[in-house]
Order: C-alpha cells, then sequence, then structure tokens
C-alpha cells in the first residue's frame, strides 16, 4: 500500500508567498514494489534519460489519459433536474417505427439516459 | 418532440454546460414526455487529415438539402444533451413546428440508432476494464 505526504509551501526556506506559487504542492508517496521490478522499472527509466520518480509519474499520467480518453467516448450534458433514469416504456415511440426499431431505441435511450453527466 | 427530428436547440457548450446555448440544430435521439436526449451537429468543417470520433457521421450537401438544411453538416453522437422540453432550450417549441427543420427518414434514424448503440457498447467495456 502507499503512504502520503504532502509537504507543506511553508516548510521550504525562501519560497515564495503563500498565494503566490502557480501550482500546488506535490504530495510525496510511499510505494513499496518487489526489488525485480523497480531494478526493471529504474533500467527503463535510465534509458529514457528520467528519474525513476519521473518515470512512474509519466506512466501514471499516461493512464489518467487513457481513462480519460475511456470517459470521452461519449460526452453527456445532463441539464439541471432532468431525471437520472428512465423506464422503456417512457420512451416515445415515432411515427411509424416497428416494434423492432422501436425496442432497439427504447434499450439504447434507457442506457443513455443513465450516463451520468459529463460537466 | 418526435424522435427522429432535426431541431432548433439552444445546445448546451462545454464552457457554460447547464445552460442553454448558441442556438444549434440538433437530432432528437429519442424523447420522454418531457426530456429530450439530444446528439450535437455542426456545419463546421472536420480539420483536413484529422480522425474523426467514433461517434461522428458525415452528412453531405445532398443528404443535407434532403433534410432541409442548406450545407453539409457533422452529426456526433458522441456529444449528447439530455435536456427538459422547455422553451429556454427550445426556443420554438411553443410554434407549430416546434422548431422541427426535418425528420429524417426510417433508414437514417437506424443507422443512428446504431451507431449510438456501438458507441455505448464500447462505453461499457472501457468501464468494465476499468472496474476493481
Amino acid at each position: 500500500m502507499a503512504q502520503t505526504r504532502t509537504k507543506s509551501p511553508t516548510a521550504r526556506r525562501g519560497s515564495r508567498a503563500i498565494g503566490a506559487r502557480k501550482r500546488p504542492a506535490k504530495v510525496a508517496i510511499t510505494l513499496r514494489l518487489d526489488a525485480d521490478r523497480v531494478r526493471q522499472l529504474q533500467a527503463i527509466a535510465a534509458a529514457e534519460n528520467r528519474s525513476l520518480t519521473n518515470y512512474v509519474e509519466t506512466a501514471l499520467l499516461r493512464d489518467l489519459a487513457r481513462h480519460d480518453e475511456a470517459d470521452r467516448v461519449i460526452t453527456l450534458y445532463a441539464a439541471p433536474a432532468t431525471t437520472p433514469r428512465i423506464r422503456p416504456e417512457d420512451v416515445l415511440r415515432a411515427e411509424g417505427e416497428s416494434d423492432a426499431a422501436y425496442a432497439e431505441r427504447q434499450a439504447l435511450l434507457v442506457e443513455l439516459w443513465s450516463i451520468p453527466d459529463s460537466a | 418532440m418526435a424522435p427522429g427530428a432535426f431541431v432548433r436547440v439552444r445546445f448546451p457548450t462545454r464552457e457554460k454546460p447547464r445552460r442553454p446555448g448558441l442556438l444549434h440544430i440538433g437530432y432528437v435521439l429519442g424523447a420522454t414526455a418531457h426530456e429530450v436526449m439530444l446528439a450535437y451537429t455542426t456545419s463546421q468543417p472536420w480539420p483536413p487529415g484529422m480522425k474523426l470520433p467514433a461517434g461522428a457521421r458525415i452528412v453531405d450537401a445532398g443528404e443535407a438539402a434532403r433534410l432541409n438544411q442548406s450545407s453539409a453538416f457533422l452529426m456526433r453522437l458522441d456529444i449528447l444533451a439530455k435536456l427538459p422540453a422547455a422553451k429556454a432550450w427550445f426556443p420554438d417549441i411553443d410554434q407549430p413546428r416546434q422548431g422541427i427543420v426535418a425528420i429524417a427518414p426510417a433508414e437514417l434514424q437506424a443507422e443512428l440508432v446504431r451507431l449510438a448503440v456501438n458507441l455505448a457498447r464500447r462505453r461499457r467495456e472501457l468501464i468494465q476494464m476499468r472496474g476493481p
């Protein structure tokens, strides 16, 4: 399990006044990994001319970006006070729509309705 | 609001997602008695050489004309809005045509439902991948 500790902005000598810092302080974490794995990661980091910390951070940022991409498959803006879920029978039928097409539209709409707001 | 309709709507924007945005033509993917699920459309040309998003469907000038629209446009089934059927979002809702500019033919409606179903499936798979 990883442990965390935050470095206070005031703890640094000569640091700028609070509020003048543009980026929030980084949080230090303790990460326990197998020794073999650490050697492997160090070798990759060295080959890429990075510190191990920078390599691990970059890998995590890459993974976060992939997760964001997953969220972006569908972006849904939900207006305030709209319902979070609907029943299939709530879905209006298009004029002349076949039973099969209506069933497909109902299933789709029930699913889309339940997607959380992306805003 | 009729499913399959292209309708004038104040589609929300990323900057102000909870407020009515600029007037656009939206596509009614489906609706209930009180709320509407719309897909975004834009006549802004897609940058050449850039891959189209998975939920995009180009409507060329000929097809656009048959849908009472003056130029080619891009439908984005991956950008949706769930809106109340209210004047704040649909400024012409109290007019006889409710701001509807055209109704997509059944084949186009079926194609767009299939495209949205595929997107929803892709999203589901990604969410499962992200599970515990």
